[in-house]
């Protein structure tokens, strides 16, 4: 009941004239708080890359990690199909979409567990040197942010199919939205950082 | 005026007692619960002082006293003032900005309900082998503590979701639900206040839990973050450590100087003088206090050279605090001066955070820090800051708005007996230690060299006297609360919203939507002392 | 504004700054000075406290002063002025202030840079940190000591580390600190010029016994310091077991902890090492008084003496003895 309390009614008037929708904003806050956290791994990754640099790096495989990291680009980009489809009240796209999503989605898991193995069996593990317990820390943190993010999906899809989403009202599939694309933005970094620089 | 205000709701306890999306009510289940921790805090600084009361260990060992100093800290810093300030913004916010609750109630609830399971794990972290490193829990060493340790680090992350959520929260709410004629430029300077501190919690806070997931790692997984050997490097710690906790005063103290904004008009029946100034420097500290975070580690061995910039933003960062003193004095001079316990209680912060100000200025200038950081000229700082200047705001607050909030009013006596037991107490506590720490003593000592001992004796004496003056403050608190006379709705004649609703407030606080014609402060202005009126019925 | 308030304003800002000047000048709040950069830092130090003295009583005196002379007046209800600002005095209520740190800042930065210029001619000292004693290291002359000497008005660069947790060096008479922190060598460069002997704190929270981690500074004339050092050197070098052992002992930090009358200890965070070489036979079935001390160095938490809490002495001697150290050590424990 307190629920309905905060939803907005005529009376937020001068709140409202921002033009800033609650829950996208509360998304955007909270994925700066998102980023400020990664960027505190990025930072100690960072600083060791730079001050104890280790032979264990030159086993990454960029080859491998650069398909990878295309696939996951790719699935911010079904989700902006996703999202074109539900505006024009295609619930079928939506789901299509959303579907493509968390196939590529896992696929960059996939991925990530094949490298991540890879990398195991040459003996770069958390506790083999500072890049391993750094690599695998932050790459490791981004993964589950991925995971969370399929399951997410997964949720969204399943409520798509209920019918829950219209042209009119699609803001939770803004939201994943806003919040998928994150996950890939900090791929980008990560992989920029770790495998390319 | 208002149309009739609804009757005020019957007080039915149970309804703190569990989960609940009422604002007001998640307000009081923080304000109290984070008084409890207040109270258990207090209780390890009174061991602490009695220890310290005259040389020689012979209360506490060596460990047993750096649990107590290091939980001492940790309660108080983050069980106790940021929490009970968030608690504060939320039973205030949305009514201060005419809305019927904050944006995200049920994350407001889930906010608050991460407290008492991290107070939980902090206390359950006593009895496995406590965390005994200080609460700035510097590696290597925490690395190699006790168990109870990692169990401290994960009630710390706990705490630190809360609070970002909250922060979240504070800050979608006051951009998006202000209420017809409410600007940023009407916008109550508690708010303000609070806009910046969310501000802080949001950014600031997850770089922290970074850092907490590092030591975690190294402590469960084997990681080798660091283990100097290897390549590790221990101000990596620090400096993680600190980029949240430097902001962290100011999330601790930037609520408790928007209190004091709010109590000074009201009872010198002026308005606040330099509006503009005092928001805007609200936000000035907020942003300068994200830049001046290495001035905690000028004895580091960080590169030399690098501390001259951060010594250079810590002096600059004085300027906007000065300017809230100064307004300060200009609301008060020339006012009709009521000397009600929350104005005691606004003034004796003032003058004593002027002392932790100040003396924040020797802590900048690099060469002063060398001698100084580290020993208890730092402590006197910081308490006279944090318990002189925010546990001060704080008093004032739950004073000030406590008609509001129980419906009924405390005792004005007991309020001044409280006030002056605090401020004699704080004065006497913490001065010494100033002397102390420039003459040779360190910090998280448990003994000290025979000459220090009267300074040390009075510095107990103060503690003893602040934990006896939390005597008055309960009893007046409770029994008021139970059986005091009944309050009405604006007994101070105040003019923000929340006193234009009863006390306490309804369910959805107005009874109809505020429709807000004037500044929260026109006091002396010869139109009428209304500041709202409702929303016209049918268009306008 | 009119004169008369002028003329009171000027008058009150020159008693201050009377009042800011003579406590710059008298109040002295520090121990002695007894280095060329104590006497830096407490030039800057008591300018601080001149400039704190004006605000300090310019704002209290204000407050003081609204708080009596503008009490309401009984009975009157109504409200004050409907004052809200003055872009003039706020104006100068901001860049005051903003001046002042300016010249703070400045007069900062010269102090630092003058109290780290280099002197010719500077004598070394290694520093290194231990639970919970400091070891001091003359490389040019090849001496380990657990007590600082230096001698008067020589630069001394400190080189700064630790060999397990972050601790840190203070020397309040000479008003410098650096931490000790492992993986990483600090400097920090002091000239003496008071003789006398001095504390030494540590002053980086350590860990179990970092209270009792103190030392002595003995700043001395330097034919003085040449001989100590001299004295160091033979008796590193020719002194029998039981120096080595009592010196072993002190070096390591068994001090800080541990009693024992012949090495001056008076450590109480650890049991008494008195008549040890005695009771060492019965404490453990099964491990005579050799196995028993040696098994208490290298492996503190397998047995820990009634009273005493477990888990702070620290398991590392293993590693940070020689084999000949230990022998010594435990022979010379055996004869008390």
């Amino acid at each position: 009941m307190t629920q309905d309390a905060a939803t907005h009614s005529g009376t937020f008037a001068a709140g409202r004239a921002l033009g800033l929708d609650h829950l996208k904003l509360g998304t955007w806050l909270f994925l700066a708080s998102e980023v400020m956290f990664f960027g505190g791994l990025i930072a100690a990754f960072l600083h060791y890359k730079v001050n104890s640099p280790s032979p264990q790096a030159g086993l990454l495989s960029v080859p491998l990690v650069g398909a990878n990291t295309f696939v996951l680009l790719t699935s911010s980009f079904t989700v902006v199909q996703g999202l074109a489809a539900i505006r024009r009240g295609k619930r079928g796209g939506l789901m299509a979409y959303l579907a493509l999503t968390i196939l590529l989605g896992a696929a960059f898991l996939a991925g990530q567990a094949y490298e991540f193995s890879s990398l195991y069996r040459e003996g770069v593990t958390l506790q083999s040197s500072v890049f391993g317990s750094s690599f695998f820390t932050l790459t490791g943190f981004h993964g589950m942010h991925v995971f969370t993010g399929l399951v997410w999906a997964s949720s969204t899809l399943l409520r798509a199919a209920r019918g829950h989403y219209s042209a009119e009202d699609h803001g939770g599939v803004e939201v994943f939205g806003l919040y998928w694309h994150f996950v890939d933005i900090v791929w980008i970094v990560l992989f920029t950082i770790i495998y390319l620089v | 005026m208002s149309a009739e205000p609804v009757a005020a709701p019957t007080s039915n306890w149970r309804r703190y007692f569990g989960w609940n999306t009422d604002h007001k009510v998640i307000g009081v289940q923080y304000m109290v619960t984070t008084f409890l921790f207040f109270l258990l805090g207090g209780l390890l600084a009174v061991l602490i002082r009695t220890e310290l009361a005259r040389p020689g260990q012979d209360l506490v060992d060596g460990t047993q006293f750096n649990r107590l100093f290091t939980n001492h800290g940790s309660l108080m810093i983050f069980l106790w003032i940021i929490p009970v300030l968030a608690g504060f913004g939320n039973y205030l916010i949305p009514l201060m900005i005419g809305a019927k609750d904050m944006a995200f109630p049920r994350l407001n609830a889930l906010s608050y309900w991460l407290i008492p399971p991290a107070g939980i794990l902090m206390i359950v972290s006593f009895f496995v082998g406590a965390a005994d490193t200080g609460w700035t829990a510097y590696v290597p060493l925490s690395i190699s503590a006790p168990d109870g340790q990692t169990l401290w680090a994960l009630s710390i992350v706990l705490l630190g979701v809360s609070s970002i959520l909250g922060g979240i929260n504070f800050i979608a709410t006051v951009v998006t639900m202000r209420a017809e004629g409410l600007t940023f430029g009407r916008l109550p300077l508690f708010v303000w206040g609070m806009l910046a501190t969310a501000l802080l919690m949001v950014v600031a806070t997850p770089v922290l839990s970074a850092g907490l997931v590092l030591v975690a790692m190294d402590r469960i997984a084997g990681t080798l973050f660091f283990s100097v050997g290897v390549g590790g490097d221990p101000i990596l710690w620090q400096n993680l450590f600190w980029f949240y906790s430097h902001p962290a005063v100011y999330i601790m103290v930037l609520p408790a100087m928007g209190i004091v904004s709010e109590i000074l008009p009201v009872f010198a029946r002026k308005p606040i003088f330099g509006y503009k100034a005092i928001a805007a420097s609200s936000m000035a500290i907020a942003i300068l206090g994200m830049l001046v975070w290495a001035h905690h580690m000028f004895a580091s061995g960080m590169d030399p050279r690098l501390r001259i910039p951060y010594m250079i933003t810590s002096m600059i960062i004085a300027v906007p605090t000065g300017v809230k003193i100064f307004s300060w004095l200009g609301t008060i001079w020339d006012g009709k001066l009521r000397f009600t316990t929350p104005m005691l209680f606004a003034l004796g912060f003032i003058s004593m955070f002027l002392i932790g100000g100040i003396t924040g200025i020797f802590l900048a200038s690099i060469p002063v820090d060398l001698h100084v950081t580290d020993t208890y000229f730092v402590v006197a700082h910081l308490h006279f800051v944090l318990f002189g200047g925010s546990v001060s705001a704080v008093y004032a607050g739950l004073y000030y708005w406590f008609p509001k909030i129980t419906g009924r009013m405390y005792d004005e006596r007991l309020g001044k007996a409280h006030f002056w037991m605090n401020f004699i107490g704080t004065n006497l506590a913490y001065l010494p230690m100033f002397l102390v720490g420039l003459l040779g003593m360190p910090r998280r000592v448990a003994d000290y060299a025979p000459e220090f001992t009267s300074l040390n004796f009075l510095a107990s004496i103060g503690a003893f006297i602040l934990a006896i003056s939390t005597v008055p403050f309960l009893y007046n608190a409770i029994v008021s609360w139970a059986t005091g006379p009944k309050a009405e709705a604006n007994p101070w004649r105040a003019r923000t919203l929340e006193w234009q609703t009863t006390s306490p407030p309804p369910a959805h606080n107005f009874p109809v939507p505020p429709h807000v014609t004037g500044g929260p402060y026109d006091y002396g202005e010869q139109a009428p002392s209304t500041s709202l009126a409702p929303a016209p019925a049918a268009g306008k | 504004m009119n004169p008369r308030r002028t003329v009171t304003l000027l008058i009150l800002t020159a008693v201050l700054i009377g009042l800011g000047v003579a406590v710059a000048l008298t109040v002295n709040l520090m121990p002695e000075e007894a280095s060329r950069q104590a006497q830096m830092v407490d030039g800057l130090f008591r300018g601080l406290m001149g400039v704190a003295t004006v605000i300090f009583l310019g704002v209290e005196g204000a407050l003081l002063y609204a708080v009596l002379r503008f009490r309401r007046r009984r009975g009157d209800e109504t409200d004050g002025l409907a004052v809200h600002g003055n872009n003039a005095l706020e104006a100068i209520w901001i860049a005051i202030p903003a001046l002042i740190v300016i010249v703070i800042s400045f007069a900062s930065f010269r102090v630092l840079i003058a109290s780290g210029a280099s002197e010719p001619q500077p004598l070394v000292v290694e520093v290194v940190g231990r639970q919970f004693v400091w070891e001091f290291r003359y490389p040019e002359a090849d001496v380990v000591s657990s007590e600082l000497h230096l001698p008067l008005n020589r630069q001394v660069r400190f080189a700064i580390s630790s060999d397990d947790v972050i601790h840190s060096l203070w020397i309040p008479v000479f008003r410098v600190k650096q931490d000790a922190t492992p993986g990483r060598v600090a400097e920090m460069v002091i000239t003496p010029t008071r003789a006398g002997r001095y504390p030494i704190r540590c002053a980086e929270f350590c860990g179990a016994a970092h209270t009792t981690m103190t030392s002595e500074v003995v700043v001395e004339s330097a034919e003085e310091f040449a001989a100590w050092l001299q004295a160091q050197q033979v008796a590193g070098m020719s002194g029998g077991a039981g120096q080595a052992g009592r010196q072993l002992f002190t070096q390591y930090g068994c001090s800080a902890c541990h009693a024992l009358a012949d090495a001056g200890a008076r450590g109480t965070v650890g049991p008494s090492l008195d008549g040890i070489g005695t009771t060492a036979a019965s404490r453990v079935p099964g491990l005579d008084a050799r196995a028993y001390i040696e098994q208490s160095i290298l492996d503190p938490h397998a047995f820990v003496a009634e009273g005493f809490p477990s888990g702070v002495m620290p398991p590392s001697f293993g590693e940070r003895l020689s084999q000949e150290q230990l022998r010594a050590l435990i022979d010379y424990l055996l004869s008390q």
